[in-house]
């Protein structure tokens, strides 16, 4: 059971990294063509730069819910290093704990602002910003759902594995 | 200031998570949720803020495509052959392992605009090639790595130059063409420091490269030797835009790298993507933190009062330089650099602006401080990855950085005080000031 909940895990994980891949791909090659059709052909296409915004902005938050693993994140190490692994889990439980509180308490209203923008439309695609936004509500619900299993782990006693990569780069001398 | 308001707790917030471990990116927007929690706005806004600085900046866009091509280069066998051509210029001198390690990183500094980029990309073949049978100590092929890597973002293109654009409305062609004389000053600098180190340690001479085989060298490294020329002629003859130099530059690269030199597959290249995705938002999420924060720190008139503060001392701008220098030098020692000047540059700018100094001046000058913070101890972002490439005690590299570290101190206070250091180019291509 726990062997097929790992590989399927695994699996998901891929397929978010596909996403975010196909993401910057399309940013790409969607500049690339606004480029193309201003200065080879001269008659530049709109769409191609709200394209790549958008990709830009998926990207981002897309990448940092799903992508980015625990050591690709940017901290602050200096003293968090040089703790003890039992203050370090009791540091994740504070953090963890701080974290999901204040992004839980603000997930009704950012989802409110996100709902509210189904008003605005993006200039050259038409595309409801709802729907464009709408990777805010996807980041901030599964940061949630990270921030509970590094906290629950903390808890439990173990030191997520992913969270002790951050800092093996500091061999002690 | 008062201790309790509601901006110092948020200030507070942000910094004991931080310190405690939390990334820092989160950490801001946890901070200023805090704050829009207890002056009783709409908590909303921190995603209005959020998405709307980053789908309207898009001058952003510069930041995946710089990062793009560096990895697109790395794939390829391109920066071997860039090595074979240093080889040919600088190896034959004493200390040549150390020279062409440094004039490496200028060459790729003109295509790349991250030095962590620069560090992954050629770090371990640099280090390799100067340790092998023992030539240089290993401690001393990291550090050199290191120092050398710190050229990248302040040669063009260079990715903290266009987060301060971002943050100071300053033109980024200027702000890149004002990076290209203290880059070559700060490679001078470190090519003293490495001369010197060689007569004293006894560095071996490489053999030189035979005159002849010269012609045969640069054709091969010319199309790669082209990208810098690509880049900087696009953006300064007018016609692109920095960050459609970046996409061309990219598209370059791959092009280069599959057909010409045909040493990409389909999966370097997939990953590459997926490389510059995950970087892409391990920076965008700070850069998406700074966004939510910046918007407390207006509301709060956060750099006004700094400027009121400051206007009390009534500052010369030489006293200014110095404490702008020092308190980023110290800061860079701490804290990662991309938060320093999203979060605390901004801070000096009204100062700055009032006190008659020039932005670009103090664009490149604060990057290129700041871009020192990447090799000093105890936080330097290029020593944990170098001393980890190397697999050699941080320690020993720490020891071996110090001289480049005093030398580009030097070369800091040089662009600081003679303005036209960094100002003769930009100026002999049409900027005014």
């Amino acid at each position: 059971m726990r062997a097929t909940l790992v590989t399927a895990g695994a699996w998901l994980r891929r397929r978010a990294d596909d996403v975010a891949a196909i993401l910057f791909i399309v940013m790409f090659l969607a500049f690339i063509l606004q480029i193309i059709t201003r200065y080879v052909i001269n008659f530049p296409l709109g769409w191609t730069f709200e394209l790549s915004m958008l990709c830009w902005v998926w990207g981002v938050l897309w990448g940092a819910a799903f992508v980015v693993r625990e050591k690709d994140e940017i901290r602050f190490d200096v003293v968090y290093s040089l703790l003890g692994e039992r203050t370090r889990r009791g540091l994740t439980v504070v953090t963890g704990l701080a974290l999901i509180a204040l992004y839980g308490i603000s997930l009704p209203a950012v989802t409110d602002y996100v709902l509210f923008m189904r008003v605005e439309h993006s200039a050259y695609m038409n595309i409801r910003l709802d729907i464009a936004f709408f990777v805010y509500v996807i980041f901030a619900v599964a940061v949630l759902v990270r921030y509970a299993w590094l906290t629950w782990h903390a808890l439990r006693g173990e030191a997520p594995e992913t969270l002790l990569d951050a800092t093996r780069h500091e061999p002690s001398p | 200031m008062n201790l309790v308001s509601p901006f110092s707790l948020s200030l507070w917030a942000i910094t004991l998570l931080a310190l405690f471990g939390l990334p820092i990116g989160h950490a801001m927007i946890a901070g200023s949720i805090l704050y829009l929690l207890i002056v009783g706005q709409d908590m909303g806004l921190a995603a209005e803020q959020l998405l709307n600085g980053l789908y309207n900046s898009w001058i952003l866009l510069a930041v995946p495509l710089f990062l793009l091509s560096a990895e697109l280069m790395n794939v390829g066998s391109m920066s071997d052959r860039l090595l074979r051509f240093c080889d040919a210029m600088v190896g034959r001198f004493r200390g040549g392992l150390g020279h062409i390690n440094i004039v490496q990183s200028v060459i790729f500094a003109g295509m790349s605009g991250s030095a962590i980029a620069d560090l992954a990309g050629t770090g371990r073949v640099m280090i390799n090639m100067m340790t092998k049978d023992g030539k240089y100590p290993v401690s001393y092929a990291a550090a050199t790595t290191a120092a050398s890597a710190v050229i990248g973002p302040i040669i063009p293109p260079s990715i903290p130059m266009v987060l301060f654009a971002l943050v100071s409305d300053a033109s980024i062609g200027y702000l890149f063409l004002g990076g290209i004389v203290p880059g070559l000053l700060m490679a001078l600098a470190q090519m003293v420091i490495n001369s010197i180190m060689a007569h004293r340690k006894n560095f071996p001479v490489e053999k030189p490269i035979p005159l002849r085989e010269w012609p045969k060298i640069t054709i091969e490294a010319f199309p790669a030797l082209m990208m810098p020329v690509i880049l900087l002629g696009g953006i300064y003859s007018g016609v692109m835009t920095p960050t459609e130099a970046a996409a061309v530059a990219a598209a370059y690269a791959f092009l280069i790298s599959a057909f010409l030199y045909r040493s990409v597959t389909l999966r370097q290249t997939y990953d590459a993507f997926l490389n510059s995705a995950r970087s892409t938002a391990s920076i965008g999420m700070l850069i998406a933190g700074a966004l939510v924060f910046n918007y407390v720190v207006t509301i709060e008139q956060i750099p006004q009062a700094v400027k009121v503060l400051l206007d009390g001392f009534e500052l010369t701008p030489t006293v200014f330089w110095i404490m702008v220098n020092i308190i980023l030098l110290v800061l860079g020692c701490l804290l990662e650099g991309t938060t320093i000047l999203l979060v605390i540059v901004p801070v000096f700018i009204p100062t700055a602006l009032a006190i008659g100094i020039d932005m670009v001046h103090f664009g490149v000058v604060v990057v290129f401080n700041i871009m020192i913070g990447l090799v000093t101890p105890p936080y330097g972002l290029l020593l944990f990855i170098v001393s980890n490439l190397a697999e050699t005690q941080l320690r020993l590299v720490i020891r071996d950085t110090m001289p480049f570290v005093l030398a580009m101190i030097v070369a800091l206070a040089i662009i600081t005080f003679i303005p036209d250091t960094v100002l003769w180019l930009p100026k002999l291509l049409g900027y005014r000031g």
